[in-house]
């Protein structure tokens, strides 16, 4: 299993996050699958979600592989976002599995807590913790999670900071900060935790074009160090210069995928062509 | 003059000072009305500790200052009736001259009122207490006398009921937060993914109990709460063996009040935290879970220290209930103001006296309260210390 073996030369942190994920499927029946299918960090199998009578996604089938940066496009309401959350269980799918490094995040009683150490997130809304200053905020889960030294913790922090260009914002209160600058604390915050997968949901939507830009600037530099991303965006030049796959979501469905040039240029499906006419 | 710690408070003295010193207005009209007061104070029986009794003279002379005054406003207001526009211009009583005397004759016309106040008010309060300490017997004659003479007789047992009253109130609402505390996490926790069967059963289990006894406990008067509280407790003890005296010793009507007041305010205060928690954005949650730390976790850690601020104002409210509301523990015999009041009313057979007098009592004690706690809010609200500290190494780190 390659995913495995990458794990196992990165280090202690890594071992630390296997060890946890032996416990996660354990606890799941080790509902693991063939090694075809560990070969994705993350593999999405009819993935369905409704909230009451409102059915937002009908079946998703995505695989994300280790290094690949997907941005999923769509209208509002198209379940873009609900698919993002499904995938580190923020919502709990009603039917279909998440395989995240062969391990099924859907299966009943699955410990996600270990799982979503592995997994990180920046909202639309930053979602800074509102009760820290910008230290604080990076070294809470190393230090309560992985019972890392406090000195430790803060060191990791200061260089993720650093490579978000913020590490002299390392004392200042979360709500002194401009939106590019909590986005980009946020984006620090979750690297902390050394993820394997970074999910992106709307991270500019909330933020003027001229203060995107040093957000989409540090996604950027994130996903050509080899960062798997899965990204919601409304950012049509971001998505077609970064990204590995583009995958278009319409109604609860996938649409259509595929490389950015060609979705870009060419696409297939009337409804894309569409959507992305108002882009161009 | 309000004190109200807002903003605009120093604004608002400063043009109230502003119009006192100079518009002619107050000067004429605002000082007539103080010139009635004092004309009505004059017109009051002297107390017999009046020291203007001895000089009949100077307060007949103070008097017809003070009609004098009015008739001058009288003619003041007459002429601006009559030349409208033209006052400013034409009248007598804005010519330089004219203002300046008005200023100091309206500082002498205060002056005279308060002397007069001083003598009426002051002195008759003393007089009365005089007379009050001299009495023997209850005086028949005026009800100011008849309320000093009962603090006086009383005040043993009023200073009693204060003192029971702040403690039950005080330690009541102290033990109410931590129980409160306690049961505001077993109320709002959620089932997690992880969770075992046990754990599954505890979290529904404690968090229906929660449920319940808020529902219970702030639908049913606390009156109610403190009969069956305490002859329940009395029953048990007794059950149990006990000699009515050894009972008393540890089941006194004081623990048992306080028992009572302090379950019926967690239940209150744990609806407060609640609210406070909940009030927390979601967001807060989901970046916290999303980051892997647990339900549990994420509560300690982000959305408590923040909902918690938001309940304050709650919280502190619940400590002047309190002082006011252990009135209703005397059913049970507690000694608090309340009781006090009961027992001086029975003896001198005056309820109006003596519950005006535990009014006042009262109502000094709900002040200072809100006092207190409002400089405390005050001071909590300043953003406090981040719950991570920045250490000496990350600080050279920030100056690099």
């Amino acid at each position: 299993m390659a995913a495995d073996e990458k794990i196992a030369g990165a280090g202690a942190a890594a071992a630390d996050r296997a060890a946890g994920a032996d416990r996660a499927a354990a606890s799941a029946g080790a509902a693991d699958r063939g090694a075809g299918a560990a070969d994705a960090v993350i593999r999405v199998e009819g993935l369905q979600k409704s909230f009451g009578a409102n059915v937002v996604l009908r079946g998703i089938d995505l695989a994300v592989m280790p290094g690949q940066v997907v941005t999923i496009i769509g209208a509002s309401g198209s379940g873009k976002s609900t698919l993002l959350r499904c995938i580190n269980l923020l919502e709990t799918p009603d039917a279909g599995h998440v395989w995240f490094h062969g391990k099924d995040l859907a299966a009943e009683r699955v410990d996600i807590n270990v799982l979503r150490e592995k997994i990180g997130m920046v909202f639309q809304g930053f979602n800074l913790f509102n009760n820290m200053n910008v230290l604080g905020n990076c070294t809470l889960a190393p230090v309560t999670l992985k019972k890392m030294d406090r000195r430790q913790a803060e060191r990791v922090a200061l260089a993720n900071l650093d490579s978000v260009g913020l590490a002299d914002f390392a004392g200042a209160d979360v709500n002194t900060l401009s939106g590019g600058q909590k986005q980009r604390v946020a984006i620090a915050r979750a690297l902390c935790m050394k993820p394997d997968l970074m999910l992106f949901d709307e991270p500019t939507s909330a933020l003027d074009p001229e203060i995107s830009g040093e957000v989409l600037e540090v996604m950027r530099r994130l996903a050509s160090q080899g960062m798997t991303m899965v990204v919601v965006t409304h950012e049509m030049a971001f998505a077609r210069s970064v990204s590995d796959e583009v995958v278009f979501m319409d109604e609860g469905v996938i649409a259509e995928k595929g490389s950015p040039e060609r979705m870009f240029t060419n696409p297939e499906m009337p409804r894309t062509r569409e959507f992305l006419a108002r882009y161009l | 003059m309000s004190d109200a710690p807002s903003i605009t408070a120093s604004t608002r003295r400063a043009r109230l000072v502003a119009w006192l010193r100079r518009d002619h207005r107050y000067v004429l009209l605002g000082t007539s009305a103080v010139a009635c007061v004092g004309m009505l104070l004059s017109s009051r029986p002297r107390p017999a500790l009046s020291f203007l009794a001895h000089a009949f003279t100077v307060e007949l002379v103070m008097y017809y200052v003070l009609v004098a005054w009015l008739v001058l406003s009288a003619a003041a207001l007459a002429y601006k009736i009559t030349h409208w526009d033209t006052y400013a211009q034409t009248a007598p009583f804005v010519r330089p001259g004219a203002r300046r005397a008005l200023r100091l004759g309206s500082h002498v016309i205060w002056a005279l009122t308060v002397t007069l106040f001083v003598d009426r008010v002051v002195m008759g309060f003393a007089s009365a207490w005089v007379a009050a300490s001299a009495a023997t017997s209850m005086p028949p004659d005026d009800m100011l006398t008849q309320i000093l003479y009962m603090l006086q007789q009383g005040y043993a047992t009023y200073l009693q009921g204060i003192i029971t009253t702040i403690e039950l109130a005080v330690f009541g609402t102290a033990i109410a937060f931590v129980l409160a505390m306690l049961l505001v996490f077993v109320r709002i926790q959620r089932i997690d993914r992880p969770d075992n069967d046990l754990v599954r059963f505890w979290k529904k289990l404690g968090s229906g109990f929660a449920r319940v006894y808020s529902t219970v406990v702030r639908g049913t008067p606390m009156l109610v709460q403190g009969v069956i509280i305490y002859y329940a407790g009395f029953g048990l003890f007794s059950g149990s063996g006990m000699s009515v005296t050894e009972i008393n010793a540890v089941w006194s009507r004081f623990v048992a009040g306080l028992v009572v007041i302090s379950l019926n305010s967690t239940a209150y205060m744990m609806e407060v935290l609640r609210g406070g928690i909940e009030s927390v954005d979601n967001g807060q949650m989901e970046a916290a879970r999303s980051l892997g730390l647990s339900q549990w976790q994420a509560m300690v850690k982000v959305v408590f220290p923040q909902g918690i601020r938001y309940a304050i104002p709650g919280l502190s409210n619940e400590l002047v209930i309190n002082i006011k509301d252990s009135s209703v523990l005397s059913v049970i015999g507690v000694f608090d103001l309340a009781f006090a009041a009961s027992t001086i009313a029975g003896i001198y057979w005056k309820q109006l006296n003596a519950y005006l007098v535990i009014a006042v009592f009262y109502l000094i004690m709900t002040a200072t309260a809100s006092w207190l706690l409002g400089k405390l809010a005050k001071r909590l609200d300043v953003r406090s210390e981040p719950v991570l500290g920045v250490s000496n190494q990350v600080k050279a780190g920030g100056e690099k």
